[in-house]
Order: structure tokens, then C-alpha cells, then sequence
């Protein structure tokens, strides 16, 4: 079963064993169950790796002595040649054959076990990522239970009953009229303080026509006429 | 993952809070189970509560429970909330037990300045959520 079909099977079953909290019922605890032994499988899975990897460093160790080897013999068969002992250089031909042998035979040990690695490699990874999401499922199932029992607890000691209190959009009314309160007491610091910095008193002065309520392009020109006709 | 990591995360909410331009409150609310509780303020009725793991950190926020939800309406909430889901920046709906939440998740490697962002995103979301499906809640009492 793949991994989301395993969570879902657990929240469906918890979710309908009704009167039982969901943080005891038999689906969490198959879960946890199931995280134990997914854990196991784990632990023996690395173990595993470990033992392919040893075993494989011993047969690169083969693979590479068995390389040196031929290369030695190579050199001797040479030297057998060039000194026109035939029979020699066959016999040295022949134990290189037996090394190339011998050679391929390793050589395809090896690539089984990079094989067998690089499977058990994704299978570790998958069953970690598989444990983090049983774990994290069980743990927050787990800490809803225990904010659902401190909110019952707050709101016994609020109200005596856990009615109203719990109610969403009762909370919502609240944080609003909260926020409206403070923007009203912030807009009311602002009258008062454009009150203080005489803002106020300008604006009823430029409102009753006594200051000036600022040039406009006219004015500014019929000024600059008037200092043109001055010089 | 271990506490440290999640005292870690708390510290950096308390001391970044004032240069986000944010006001909240970080307490540990479990720590068997390592959780922490963050309160913005203004909006102590919607807490968050923070874990952390090799995955994930993970914010959720607790919206209501199925007793405050109509029972001829619940379908039709449900799949609102779903058709929502995508549009709704960094949260999503989703439910724990009998409790309708919000969550967002984010890398464990992420910055306080982008925990901090998701935080306040999620708080605002969740008002606005509780707003938008009210019409399917229960006449409050």
C-alpha cells in the first residue's frame, strides 16, 4: 500500500471511530505500529548496505589485483618473447587468459552489488521520507489532541461551559472589534495631535478666506509682472 | 528532529518579531512533542503552533471544529474550501481529527525573515478563511 493510501487509512478510520478521541484510537496506533516497524526494516535495510559495501570493497580489491597481475604478466611474456621463448610466452599467454577469466567473472560480481546498492540506497530513502510522514501524521494528530484539550480548559476557565467561547466566528467578531478599536484610537492620537501642531487652526483659516489658500499660476505670474514693471 | 532546532526557530521569531514589524508571543506549548505556541497579538484566539523536522517546519492554525459546522452545509464548505485551496497564498485548508485547519509548510532551511512572512500570512489568512466560510458555521449561540 503506498504511503498516502497507509495516512489516509489511519485519519478515515480514526475519524470514524465515534466517541473515541482520535489520539487513541486503534487506526493512530496501527500507525505507530507500523512507524515501529518500518524503523526495523530500516535499521536492517542500512545494515545491508553496510554488509554490500564491505563485500564489494573486497571483490574492487580482487578486480584490482587481478588487473595488476595481468599487466605484470603482459610484461613477462614480452620479455619471453623478445628473448624467442615461445613456449614460455604461451604458458605466461595462457595464466593471462586465466586472469581475464577470472577478471570478468569479479568484474560482474561487482556490478551486482553496485546494483543491489543503488537499490537498497533508494529504498532507505524512500522508507525515511515514508517514517517522517507517519511520524509527523501521528505527531500532529497527537498535539490536536492536547490544543483542543488546552482550549477546553481555557474556556471552562473563561465561561464556565466551553460554549461561545470556542465558537470561530465569535473569535472573529472579537480580533475585529479589537483591530477597529485600535485604528479608531490611532486615527483619534492623529486628530489630536494635527491639533496640537496647529494644523487644525490653518485649516480654518484658509477656509474662511483669511490666509491665503495658496498660489496659483496666475497669481505667481501677475507677481512676476509686477516686479518686471518695478525694475 | 530535535528541540534545539525548534528553541532555535523561537528565538529568532522573538528577536526579528519588532524588525518585521510584527508583535507576537513564543512559548513552547509541548515539548514532548515539540511544539510551540505563537500568539500575534490582537489575535490570541488563533494561535499557531510550530513543529520542526528533517522535512518540514509546519505551521498550523486551528480554525473550528466539525460541532460549529451546519451539518446541511458541511459538502458544500468542504468543497469550497478545496476550490480555494490553490488560491490562497502559502496556506491550505486541511483537517486533524474532528478540527478544520490552516497550515503552510516551509524548508527546514528557510530564513526567520521567511518563517516570519509565513506566520503573518497564515494569521491573515485564517481571518480571512473564518470570514469567508462563515455563511456554513452555525449561528453562534
Amino acid at each position: 500500500m503506498g504511503i498516502f493510501n497507509k495516512l489516509l487509512t489511519a485519519v478515515r478510520g480514526g475519524a470514524t471511530e465515534v466517541g473515541e478521541a482520535i489520539v487513541d484510537s486503534q487506526s493512530i496506533r496501527i500507525l505507530e505500529q507500523e512507524i515501529r516497524d518500518s524503523k526495523k526494516a530500516l535499521n536492517d535495510a542500512k545494515t545491508g548496505l553496510t554488509s554490500i559495501m564491505a563485500e564489494k570493497m573486497g571483490v574492487d580489491r580482487k578486480v584490482k589485483d587481478l588487473g595488476e597481475k595481468i599487466k605484470e604478466h603482459e610484461g613477462y611474456a614480452i620479455q619471453a618473447m623478445d628473448k624467442g621463448d615461445e613456449n614460455l610466452a604461451l604458458e605466461i599467454a595462457t595464466k593471462i587468459a586465466e586472469f581475464e577469466h577470472e577478471l570478468s567473472i569479479q568484474q560482474g560480481i561487482r556490478d551486482g552489488y553496485d546494483t543491489k546498492a543503488v537499490s537498497l540506497k533508494k529504498m532507505i530513502r524512500q522508507s525515511e521520507r515514508n517514517i517522517q510522514a507517519m511520524d509527523r501524521e501521528v505527531s500532529v494528530v497527537k498535539t490536536t489532541a492536547k490544543v483542543q484539550k488546552a482550549n477546553d480548559l481555557a474556556s471552562a476557565k473563561f465561561s464556565g461551559s466551553n460554549s461561545s467561547l470556542n465558537s470561530a466566528t465569535d473569535s472573529l467578531e472579537r480580533i475585529k472589534a479589537r483591530q477597529q478599536k485600535r485604528e479608531d484610537q490611532a486615527a483619534a492620537a492623529m486628530e489630536l495631535h494635527s491639533d496640537e501642531s496647529g494644523d487644525d487652526l490653518q485649516a480654518k483659516l484658509k477656509n474662511a478666506g483669511i490666509v491665503d489658500s495658496g498660489s496659483s499660476g496666475s497669481s505667481i505670474l501677475d507677481r512676476l509682472k509686477k516686479q518686471k514693471g518695478q525694475s | 528532529m530535535s528541540t534545539e532546532k525548534l528553541e532555535q526557530l523561537m528565538k529568532g521569531l522573538t528577536d526579528n518579531q519588532t524588525s518585521h514589524g510584527v508583535s507576537l508571543s513564543v512559548e513552547m506549548f509541548d515539548a514532548d512533542d515539540k511544539v510551540a505556541c505563537i500568539k500575534l497579538e490582537d489575535r490570541e484566539e488563533f494561535p499557531i503552533y510550530m513543529t520542526v523536522d528533517e522535512g518540514q517546519i509546519l505551521c498550523i492554525s486551528y480554525l473550528f471544529g466539525d460541532e460549529q459546522v451546519d451539518p446541511d452545509k458541511r459538502t458544500a464548505m468542504v468543497e469550497a474550501m478545496l476550490m480555494m485551496n490553490v488560491s490562497i497564498p502559502l496556506s491550505a485548508f486541511s483537517k486533524i481529527g474532528d478540527q478544520y485547519i490552516m497550515f503552510g509548510a516551509l524548508s527546514p532551511k528557510a530564513s526567520i525573515d521567511e518563517l516570519l512572512h509565513e506566520i503573518e500570512l497564515l494569521s491573515d489568512n485564517v481571518l480571512e478563511a473564518i470570514e469567508a466560510v462563515s455563511d456554513y458555521l452555525k449561528e453562534a449561540a
